[in-house]
């Protein structure tokens, strides 16, 4: 390996990264199996243990699971600095990963023991490690940019979810803490997509974005914004929630938030906007209806904080669901098709630029499998949305399979790099 | 001795990985030649931003490619951020390539 330049410098070693990846990878096939599998579940309140089963399977086995690997590789590269430990980056993913099964299980059988307490446990262990890990690398770093302030947010929030997760966990096992569950919930699932993973999304797309497309020249004031708008919207919540008769509050901070988002969402057309490379490969396409699908979702998100989101039928299901799925899974897709090829690139051929012939990153996989992946995405997303509407299984579960095809698809394109 | 031609066309052996295209069509190679004081092969070229993870990496391999062309010379790449770089410095083809 090459250990002259930033990337070989810093990087941690190719296998801690790649460990995170594949998992994540083998969860997204298994996410989109278990809705195949559950399709008849999806009507109705989402607390109920099959959906609360997937929704962490999608959570933690897919989404922070890539988080925390891209972490590890982004952090020192953007950053410049070394990763803190690379031996506790190895411990916490085999915790993490005893911690995710064993929480997911637990739901998915609607068994509350001391087992699952455990697992809740173990899983706030892997996140403390990672914490302090990232932590200490952090404070090595002599140059801030707005994505370090991005990875720092995302931390604190991060370790907001998980102590908000493991007390809901003991709630649900002896309720002997006095929390109102569902609120703790809605703060839970709000900190974890907006505090961690949108905030981690945000501050690596700055760098990622303008990297792939080659944009130059752009302004980051929006992107300023929405970080404080979105930073202060959260705290507001996670303060007044605690409070009767706050409603006036909750909107403020709320609406705060959404446009923090909607903010963010701009900004990346901004720099779009300045990108030289305006043919959209596969991986962009991925990402570009991602952005589309955050600026619906927030609509949707505005409208259910002013309206009784039971009123509708299904709203809550098709508000995670586009969250998890045409936001979250179409970004994460489109930013692997570009990241790990890059990375075993990089890894295998690297130190043989100059002296033999070496492959494109686009000769790595072939990108016909990856639009096929995103059409029957797509298709299966929308159709799902219709579906959850207009309440109609048998549609319902057709494209839950359309969306398994799709994650199948997915993962014979990432098979087919790491083979390479 | 590999005169200025030589070494440009040499240095098109190193393609941006991510682009795809070679730093010659991307205008990053300012100037190659043989520098007399020194009896090096000196590189003078940019990155098309400043911080560019890529950096140091890209540096190497243009110390690479143009040490096996020419094994008895040193090399010397320096890194220059004046001129900056635009898109108006690549080539037609490089810019085919990107909007194709």
């Amino acid at each position: 390996m090459n250990s002259n330049g930033v990337i070989g410098a810093y990087s941690p070693p190719f296998r801690i990264v790649n460990k995170y990846f594949i998992s994540a990878t083998i969860s997204f096939v298994l996410l989109t199996l278990a809705m195949v599998v559950s399709y008849q579940y999806f009507v109705g309140h989402h607390f109920q243990p099959r959906i609360l089963a997937i929704t962490h399977i999608a959570t933690l086995g897919w989404i922070t699971m890539i988080l925390i690997g891209a972490l590890f590789q982004l952090v020192p590269v953007v950053l410049e600095v070394s990763l803190w430990s690379e031996d506790l980056a190895e411990i916490q993913f085999w915790i993490y990963l005893i911690g995710t099964i064993g929480l997911i299980y637990g739901f998915w059988v609607y068994q509350i023991d001391e087992f699952f307490i455990l697992s809740a446990a173990l899983l706030n262990l892997a996140m403390l490690i990672f914490i302090i890990n990232i932590s200490v690398t952090l404070f090595s770093v002599k140059q801030w940019n707005l994505t370090g302030f991005h990875i720092v947010s995302a931390l604190y929030h991060l370790s907001v979810t998980a102590v908000a997760g493991i007390l809901m966990a003991i709630n649900l096992w002896k309720p002997y803490i006095k929390i109102d569950h569902l609120q703790y919930l809605n703060l839970h699932a709000h900190v974890a997509f907006v505090g961690w993973v949108t905030m981690i999304i945000m501050g690596v797309s700055y760098k990622l974005i303008p990297m792939f497309t080659l944009a130059h020249g752009f302004s980051l004031a929006l992107g300023k914004w929405s970080f404080w708008l979105i930073n202060i919207g959260l705290q507001g919540i996670m303060v007044v929630m605690h409070f009767e008769d706050v409603t006036f509050l909750f909107y403020i901070f709320s609406l705060m938030i959404a446009i923090g988002l909607m903010l963010y969402v701009y900004q990346i057309g901004v720099i779009f906007d300045k990108r030289l490379r305006t043919k959209n490969d596969v991986g962009i396409t991925f990402s570009i209806i991602a952005f589309g699908s955050l600026s619906l979702t927030v609509v949707i998100g505005i409208i259910m904080t002013f309206i009784d989101p039971s009123s509708v039928k299904n709203l809550s299901l098709v508000y995670g669901f586009m969250i998890i799925f045409p936001f979250l899974s179409l970004l994460i897709m489109g930013q692997m098709y570009k990241i790990v090829p890059f990375l075993v690139w990089f890894h295998k051929y690297s130190d043989l630029v100059g002296l033999q012939p070496v492959p494109k990153l686009k000769d790595l996989f072939d990108e016909k499998y990856a639009k096929i992946s995103l059409v029957f995405g797509v298709t299966g997303m929308t159709g799902s949305i219709l579906s959850l509407f207009s309440n109609m299984q048998s549609p319902l579960l057709f494209f839950f399979i359309l969306l398994f095809i799709s994650s199948l698809l997915f993962s014979y394109s990432m098979i087919q790099i790491y083979k390479r | 001795m590999a005169t200025k031609d030589e070494l440009f066309e040499v240095l098109k052996g190193v393609i941006d990985p991510e682009v795809g295209i070679n730093i010659v069509d991307l205008g990053l190679v300012y100037e190659a030649y043989l520098d007399e004081a020194t009896d090096k092969n000196k590189i003078i070229m940019t990155l098309t931003t400043p911080g560019c993870p890529m950096h140091n990496n890209i540096t190497l391999w243009v110390e690479n490619i143009v040490k096996q062309f020419e094994p008895e010379k040193e090399v010397a790449v320096s890194l220059v951020w004046e001129p900056k770089w635009n898109p108006s410095m690549m080539s037609a083809e490089a810019r085919r390539e990107l909007n194709g």
